[in-house]
């Protein structure tokens, strides 16, 4: 009896060591999770988080090994992933009150997590000197401003463009001109297929900040303050053109650009010319075969083309428990020349005159994304970005979502506009 | 002599003189047990129980993660009733678990009925058969089956040789779900496995004796082998259909995390973690993660119901 008794104390002891070890781990691994913190020589660690490739991670890792050896009493732990799962997880931690201290953000997001109460307002750490907020180009910082308050600082700049196959062109006699019409643009398409017996587009129709310029051109826009800024029609419109377009050859087949994904239909070679940002044209050199270049966006009256300096920004969680030590990382990241040479064009045009300055492109690439945007901004087109408001990223995936649906035959032009308007609604409120 | 007179003293004795320090043994026992099991436990209630009962209550709120739960009643599910995109996904569901659970079970069965003989390498046939269902749920195969499934790729330029040329399925929003479903039926290992166990159950001597009756295989199968082995059947009919209604990660890497082209694979999973972690609509996609368990309760409790028809049992039998 009594050595069972042992035994007995002995599995009980096992297991409750067991029991306290399992929830000792959870403890944890919770404690890591949690908030960044100051440790016991003051050293203070902000989590920085951003998306993208993995040229744009190396480039970032240099910067912060920079950041670190001039501040050595501020650690950076980075965290990144691609463009669909940095939304997906940062969602999620900033439910959670455990966002990066200080991450990427775009455009679309601003009004999201400012209503949320997630964004720092920065203003308050410039007045205190911990962040400069002069000698932004263009005047590129109103990108980061709602509502009076600083909430994204832009680190790049950058605008829709054309981007073109030098060589179809060519050989199919037609030339990307500035000021050229929408129609002037399809019939180069139509010589482009004549000629070539290639589709001149990849599917222009799909892109929601495409078509934001198209209604910019027609005195609209894609989004006001908090709703839609065209109507149903103009959409039914927009869709029932693009869905003849592929009928007809102009536009590529949405079946063969889907398959060669991740890679674009512009370098794949299953058209001519692809609309997108700027500085995205430095991936077709590397992922296709001919030589690509940035020609001018099409217009209505030959001169407004709608455009406005997009850009990647910066931004600081609100809840942070060093606002200073964050201020002061941004701030650096924004305006340290070595950080520009570093970063190149990757995030756009560098954004304040000092890294713009100190980087000066030496690859046909960088070289082309630059002049395209001098260019650009020579010619005076350059108008203010417009709003946009809470569920804007909802809206741009529902946009091409619904429009891969007509062109691919699955959805009539009238109805995916109504979808997308049902849609729209859900999201302002949500 | 003293050792039989001894013998039944000491269980008596036991028995008479210890029902109190046996409870309380016994109890000391479960206490261990309990220990034993409380990381289970801890963990089942932290990480399934709770969730689920949040879930349940979240299912009747508007929930976007940042601002407090609102109370709306039944209006998620109103609301998911009639959107058109919750019954596409719907729709899609269906046609995958409707073609995809018969065609991997016939599959499954079939391979088992040649494996079960015996024959030289039969480890090592098992073995490669049911390869392909450990690594099958992994996102590299996704991967894989987009490159196999592309336009150009193997299974186009197969087609092509026999002058069917749809361009590849995976951009084609007909034929992309298909894709998914030959993933699905690739992966017959399991069901396989659980076969082969029914088939050595059944026994030798009623083939024998169908055998002297003159009975052909065709018969031997339809007669003695497919009854003898329905309980199996029938258990691998009702885990590959609830399978089959949460498929969720071949959708995904498959159609590029868009579930697409054109909602062509917008299983009900996905539609599910659209909802919720794309738009932050945890109400919704709470009220949407109820509806399946509804929905796959239904389904088990009619294939339970059904398989009094068809279902033998050999002590029923008997």
């Amino acid at each position: 009896m009594g050595t069972s008794r042992n035994v007995e104390r002995r599995t009980i002891l096992k297991a409750a060591g067991a029991t306290a070890a399992t929830l000792g781990l959870a403890a944890t691994t919770t404690a890591c999770g949690g908030d960044s913190g100051t440790s016991a020589d003051g050293t203070v660690t902000i989590r920085y988080a951003w998306w993208g490739g993995e040229p744009r991670t190396i480039a970032i890792k240099k910067t912060i090994a920079l950041f670190e050896k001039k501040y050595p009493k501020i650690k950076i732990k980075p965290e990144f992933t691609d463009y669909e799962a940095f939304w997906e997880k940062f969602q999620t931690q900033a439910s959670g009150g455990n966002p990066p201290d200080v991450f990427q953000n775009a455009v679309g997001f601003l009004r999201k997590y400012d209503k949320r109460g997630v964004l720092m307002d920065l203003k308050a750490q410039a007045d205190a000197g911990n962040l400069n907020l002069e000698n932004f180009r263009n005047g590129v910082l109103a990108n980061g401003q709602v509502d009076g308050k600083q909430i994204g600082i832009p680190v790049g700049a950058n605008t829709m463009a054309l981007v073109i196959d030098l060589k179809a062109f060519k050989k199919a006699g037609v030339e990307a001109k500035f000021g050229w019409t929408w129609n002037e643009y399809f019939a180069a398409l139509q010589t482009i297929q004549d000629k070539l017996k290639i589709a001149g587009d990849t599917g222009y129709f799909n892109i929601m900040y495409l078509y934001d310029l198209y209604l910019r051109q027609n005195g609209k826009a894609f989004f006001t303050d908090s709703d839609l800024g065209f109507t149903e029609a103009d959409l039914t419109q927009w869709w029932e053109d693009g869905y003849k377009r592929v009928k007809s050859g102009l536009v590529a087949d949405p079946k063969k650009i889907e398959q060669v994904k991740p890679k674009s239909g512009l370098s794949a070679g299953l058209a001519a010319s692809e609309f997108t940002w700027d500085n995205f044209s430095i991936r077709y050199q590397g992922e296709g075969d001919s030589d690509y270049g940035l020609a001018p966006i099409p217009t209505t009256d030959g001169k407004n083309t709608g455009q406005y300096l997009g850009s990647l920004m910066l931004s600081a969680f609100s809840g942070t428990k060093h606002p200073k030590e964050v201020a002061q990382f941004i701030d650096f990241m924004v305006h340290d020349p070595e950080v520009g040479k570093i970063m190149g064009y990757d995030r756009g045009i560098l954004a304040t005159t000092e890294q713009y300055d100190a980087f000066k492109p030496t690859d046909p690439n960088n070289k082309g994304v630059s002049a395209y945007e001098d260019e650009v901004a020579k010619a005076g087109v350059l108008g203010k970005i417009t709003p946009h408001p809470s569920g804007a990223d909802v809206i741009e995936a529902a946009f091409l979502r619904i429009g891969a649906e007509v062109s691919q035959g699955k959805a009539k032009p009238a109805d995916a506009a109504k979808a997308l308007f049902s849609e729209a609604k859900a999201a302002f409120a949500g | 002599m003293t050792l039989v007179k001894e013998a039944p003293v000491r269980p008596a004795k036991k028995r008479s003189a210890a029902p109190a320090a046996g409870r309380r043994g016994r109890r000391r026992e479960n206490l261990a047990g309990y220990l034993f099991m409380s990381p289970w436990i801890a963990g089942f209630l932290l990480l399934t129980a709770g969730p689920m009962i949040a879930s349940l209550y979240y299912a009747f709120t508007s929930y976007n993660l940042f601002t407090p739960p609102k109370w709306v009643g039944l209006d998620n599910f109103t609301t998911m009733f009639q959107d058109p995109r919750w019954q596409k996904s719907v729709e899609v569901t269906l046609k995958y678990v409707v073609v995809a659970t018969p065609l991997k079970l016939l599959l499954a069965l079939g391979v088992a009925l040649l494996l079960a003989q015996r024959r030289r390498g039969q480890a090592l046939y098992r073995a490669a058969f049911y390869m392909p269902s450990l690594i099958g749920a992994s996102v590299s195969v996704g991967f894989v089956w987009r490159a196999l499934f592309s336009d150009d790729a193997v299974v186009d330029r197969t087609q092509k040789i026999f002058g069917v040329d749809v361009g590849g399925w995976i951009g084609n929003p007909d034929y992309v779900l298909y894709s998914l479903v030959a993933l699905s039926i690739w992966q017959f290992g399991a069901p396989m496995v659980i076969f082969l166990a029914g088939l050595k159950q059944v026994p030798q001597e009623l083939y024998e004796a169908a055998e002297m009756d003159g009975a052909g295989p065709l018969r031997r199968f339809w007669n003695i082998t497919l009854p003898m082995i329905s309980p199996v059947l029938f258990f691998n009919v009702l885990l590959e259909s609830i399978h089959a209604f949460q498929v969720f990660g071949s959708a995904y890497v498959v159609s590029d995390t868009r579930c697409g082209p054109a909602d062509a694979t917008l299983v009900y999973t996905c539609y599910l973690y659209q909802k919720g972690f794309k738009e932050a609509q945890m109400g919704f996609a709470s009220a949407m993660a109820w509806t399946l368990v509804v929905a796959v309760a239904l389904v088990t409790a009619v294939l339970f119901w059904s398989q009094k028809k068809w279902v033998h049992y050999e002590e029923a039998a008997k």
